[in-house]
């Protein structure tokens, strides 16, 4: 029997988005029941690793159309207009209310807010704190939310599907890691905030914990995803342990420089034009990729790398402001910034696809809302600029958490019978799958098969040859998925059988990956295809949409909203 | 990348299985370059799927895989194997219950967090406090005074090499105390008196007799025995202050 | 691991869903030598017991007339007492210098309005006064002042 309890929403995932929906819900409505459920404890959550900043219009000389076309634009038209333009307008609000919870932003010495420059932002509007954003972020969330007595927390536990009755999401199956067993956890609507995908890959900023379950469980509940071609390859990541190396290291005034010791993205035309450093992060990752193909670049252990040159900085600059960024160089690389270039080469690092969302954070399944890094609402279009993100999480976290509790005050709870017995099935499943030894596939094997095909055919530069080979790639590894042989029985903190369950829900992600990225024969924003090197409004603006089907994923398409600005040539 | 090999002597239990915890050896080729933490993951990954640990981040930011190496509380994903020799022991972390092998149980610690109030408390939210674009001002100056109390991860290294958490349960611990105080210090917070109050209560942070460890042991330099001593301090200058002008509380939840 | 710590160390108030084993102190607990210092500063509150002993009885023959106040400057000089006196001094200087250093980093930033004096200068004003106070005391009872 698999025990039942009973909230008003659900909130799958404990990052900044499914935290702030949590203390948005609570805020709204201190009656309500909030369920927080996690697969790690929230301070774990992969927020914490966010470094630069968090973007919001705080200056005299800003605006809030510069914030939404410097958006737009760099999502190269792609981002839906409503949205941005509800966003930039939030932006500083939400921001300022994270600083009353207590987030130690950076401050100018009038004792407002600082705000550094950030790629693509023709003002300087990135709030900062030093360059641990996403962790005190993180950290002044968490904490703010244990105030709230009616969010009740479910820490590490595992969520393996989504509950469905009459037509509506209804509540969460969730394995409880610690004992073994499975809970129906059951409510009136259910939010998903678990992050993005980037463990599907190979050299990834990502963790551990980022392995799309959300985008997985939406998705096989029918839920579409959405541009999942678009994968950010964040410039400047440590080769080997893809470890990220903020883009506030670029956005303080340091330099990329190949083996000549030259600024290519000056030297060279690479559509980033005075901006240089400061281009968006799709133009610098071609930047790299082309001076390796050109030759220039240098060779390492772990491959072809630049160089990101701080020693020009200083090493009071370079303490006060990029910390962090010192700590990792000399941890993770041998070397000290201060004094010597750092190796860096792209690596992925976010995903602007996923879960099909309106303006309001809700999906096509009533009941389901969706928000922050795994949501595609569309804010983030072809093309993320950094900083946005963090805010995004802010913003959207916020709307799912009101819009949430509003549907679950207008719906009733479906069947309690039918949900529990979808539980049920669903915790047999999962025991029959504990250390079995039928199949004989590891885990691992199968793993780093789909990442040598995801970073073959969906990498920076993609072409439809490599792209249809990633497909045929993939294609066997998801039955051969279901014929694992698992050694760990036991049922109490078994890591095994959760990484078992990760693996199916990364295979499906990259499945969608890969089939919309071959379906989009142009070039926008960090999709670039060799073979159509031009972006083809007349053919391709829109969305593309990856529907679940048993054999072979289901393409569509959706509109973008165009309401403000114009789509124009993405010049900088 | 030089590759030699090592033996790793980990800690083993499933409360399914085995009565109290037991040693398993691995020996695996390791790289030049590794941290412990990737000498674990090859072991669970290549060898033996059925040890569990946490982990996540593996940039040393999200405080999950805090362990045990050769007797000392390190973060493994932040340890170069190269400073160990051919064997190397991993255990799960000191003073804390075990769950199952390197995983040990943190509701105890969750608990002891959420004593000290770590929110911002304040008497009321005045508008007209606020500066421009609804955020309170705080210099460059009061930021510096509470921000490297802030840096805490939570990867309870502290809490493994304390004395005092060894040898008693109501211990409020560095962690918990360095964040209540850095709350304290935080020119935006009016919740002193409280967190004071539970400071000189159970779990009373006069038990700590500054053996250190915890700030020698904290990867990221939070000093939380700095902090638990200043809080000592602050707490009873407050203590004496309300002997002579007993004060209102500050509201908040 | 060594043995187990307290059975209450880091537990949660009520037991977890799953049998867990007690928590336990790492074999290193005693050896390493960070600890010994600690353990060392620690344990010389044994000598400040004995040597308070000593001086409840001293102060005892101080009222107990000149005979018994002969016999205990007498035993005061014996090399063994000498030394364990020497032992406490040695103990007394080791805690002050431990404790001295680490006292800057225990002033708050501020209490109110008022801020510590930088380290240099509260380190200075705690040796001063530390030895200051010492010649004091040493010339009061060598019978050089009062």
């Amino acid at each position: 029997m698999v025990e039942v309890s009973r909230h008003d929403i659900i909130i799958v995932g404990g990052g900044g988005a499914g935290l702030r929906a949590a203390i948005a819900a609570a805020t709204a409505d201190p009656s309500a029941s909030i369920a927080l459920v996690s697969k790690v404890y929230p301070m774990r959550s992969h927020t914490v690793s966010a470094e630069g900043g968090a973007a919001g219009v705080a200056r005299e000389d800003d605006s809030l159309e510069m914030h939404g076309q410097d958006t737009v634009k760099g999502s190269d038209f792609l981002g839906d207009q409503d949205v941005i333009e509800y966003f930039v307008e939030q932006a500083p609000k939400e921001l300022a209310l994270l600083e009353n919870w207590g987030c130690p932003w950076s401050r100018n010495e009038d004792g407002t807010v600082a705000t550094r420059a950030f790629g693509g932002m023709t003002v300087k509007r990135t709030w900062y704190a030093t360059d641990k954003v996403g962790f005190h972020m993180l950290h002044s969330l968490f904490q703010h939310s244990m105030r709230f007595d009616n969010i009740v927390r479910y820490d590490e536990y595992y969520v393996s599907k989504l509950l469905v009755d009459d037509g509506a999401c209804r509540g969460v199956s969730a394995l409880n890691i610690r004992t073994g067993e499975t809970h129906a956890i059951l409510g009136r609507s259910v939010i998903l905030a678990t992050g993005g995908a980037g463990k599907v890959f190979p050299f990834t900023t990502n963790g551990m914990i980022k392995t799309g379950d959300g985008m997985a469980l939406a998705y096989r509940a029918g839920v579409p995803l959405k541009d999942m071609e678009f994968i950010q390859y964040h410039p400047t990541g440590l080769p080997g342990t893809g470890i990220l190396i903020t883009e506030a290291t670029r956005g303080e005034g340091g330099y990329l420089r190949n083996k000549d010791g030259d600024r290519f993205l000056v030297e060279y035309d690479y559509g980033v034009g005075q901006k240089a450093e400061l281009g968006p992060r799709d133009m610098i990752s071609r930047a790299i990729i082309l001076e390796v193909e050109a030759g220039r670049a240098l060779e390492g252990p772990y491959g072809a790398y630049v160089h990101l040159d701080l020693t020009h900085l200083g090493e009071e600059a370079i303490d006060a402001k990029l910390p962090f960024v010192r700590e990792l160089g000399r941890i993770y690389q041998g070397i000290d910034p201060v004094y010597e270039p750092i190796a860096i080469r792209p690596v992925a690092h976010y995903m602007m696809g996923g879960v099909d969302t309106d303006i309001d954070a809700a999906t096509e399944l009533p009941g389901l809302y969706a928000a922050g890094e795994m949501a595609c609402v569309s804010l983030n279009g072809a093309n993320r600029l950094g900083s946005n993100s963090l805010t995004e999480c802010l913003v959207f976290g916020a709307v799912a958490g009101e819009k949430a509790l509003a549907h679950a005050q207008a719906t009733n709870e479906g069947s309690e019978d039918r949900l529990r017995q979808q539980a049920e099935e669903e915790g047999a499943r999962i025991d029959a799958l504990r250390g079995s030894t039928n199949g004989s596939e590891k885990i691992s094997a199968i793993r780093r098969e789909m990442n040598t095909a995801m970073e073959t055919g969906c990498g920076v530069f993609r072409d439809q040859e490599s792209m249809a080979a990633t497909i045929a790639a993939l294609a066997p590894l998801k039955p051969r998925a279901q014929q694992l042989a698992l050694s760990d029985s036991s049922k109490v903190f078994n890591t095994e059988i959760i990484a078992a369950l990760e693996l199916t829900n990364m295979l499906d992600v990259a499945e969608a990956i890969a089939v919309s990225a071959h379906s989009r024969k142009e070039s926008r924003g960090a999709h670039t295809c060799r073979d159509f090197t031009t972006r083809d409004d007349q053919q391709y603006l829109y969305h593309t949409l990856c529907y679940h089907e048993p054999s072979a994923p289901r393409l569509s398409k959706k509109d973008v909203r165009l309401d403000h600005w114009e789509p124009v040539e993405r010049k900088y | 990348m030089s590759e030699t090999k090592k033996k790793f002597v980990i800690t083993r239990f499933d409360p399914e299985k085995d009565e109290s915890p037991r040693t398993q050896e691995y020996e695996i080729p390791v790289q030049g370059d590794w941290k412990v933490l990737d000498a674990i993951n090859y072991i669970k990954d290549e060898v033996d799927p059925s040890v569990c640990h946490r982990w996540s981040c593996r940039m040393a930011v999200c405080g999950s895989c805090g362990m045990m190496v050769d007797g000392e509380p390190k973060l493994t994903c932040k340890t170069s194997l190269a400073e160990y020799g051919d064997t190397v022991v991993v255990e799960p972390l000191a003073n804390f219950p075990i769950v199952r092998d390197l995983v040990v149980e943190l509701e105890g610690f969750m608990e002891k967090f959420k004593r000290v109030k770590p929110w911002v408390v304040r008497a009321k939210e005045q508008a007209a406090e606020k500066s421009g674009g609804g955020t309170y001002a705080q210099s460059p100056e009061e930021l510096a005074e509470f921000k490297k109390f802030s840096m805490c991860i939570n990867c309870m290294l502290c809490y493994a090499a304390c004395p005092v958490v060894a040898n008693e349960g109501e211990f409020l611990g560095p962690a918990a105390i360095a964040l209540g105080h850095r709350y304290n210090l935080d020119s935006r917070d009016e919740g002193e008196s409280e967190r004071n109050e539970i400071f000189r209560g159970e779990g009373t942070i006069y038990s700590c007799s500054f053996a250190h460890e915890c700030s020698e042991v904290c990867p990221k330099n939070v000093d939380p025995a700095a902090a638990i001593n200043q809080a000592k301090f602050s707490a009873l200058i407050d203590w004496a202050q309300n002997l002579v002008l007993p004060k209102g509380r500050a509201g908040g939840a | 691991m060594a043995g187990p710590s307290h059975p209450d160390a880091m537990a949660p108030s009520r037991p977890g869903p799953t049998r867990t084993a007690p928590p336990q102190m790492p074999a290193s607990w005693w050896s390493a030598p960070r600890i010994r210092t600690y353990l060392l500063f620690d344990a010389t509150g044994l000598v400040y017991l004995l040597l308070g002993f000593v001086a409840l009885e001293v102060v005892w023959a101080l009222g107990a007339g000149p005979e018994a106040w002969d016999a205990m400057l007498a035993s005061l000089r014996n090399p063994l007492v000498v030394a364990f006196h020497a032992l406490g001094l040695a103990s007394v200087i080791f805690v002050g210098v431990r404790f001295f250093s680490f006292f800057p980093k225990a002033q708050p930033p501020r209490i109110g309005p008022m801020k510590p004096p930088p380290a240099p200068v509260i380190l200075g004003g705690l040796y001063v006064a530390w030895i200051g106070l010492t010649v004091l005391f040493a010339a009061i009872l060598a019978g050089g002042i009062f």
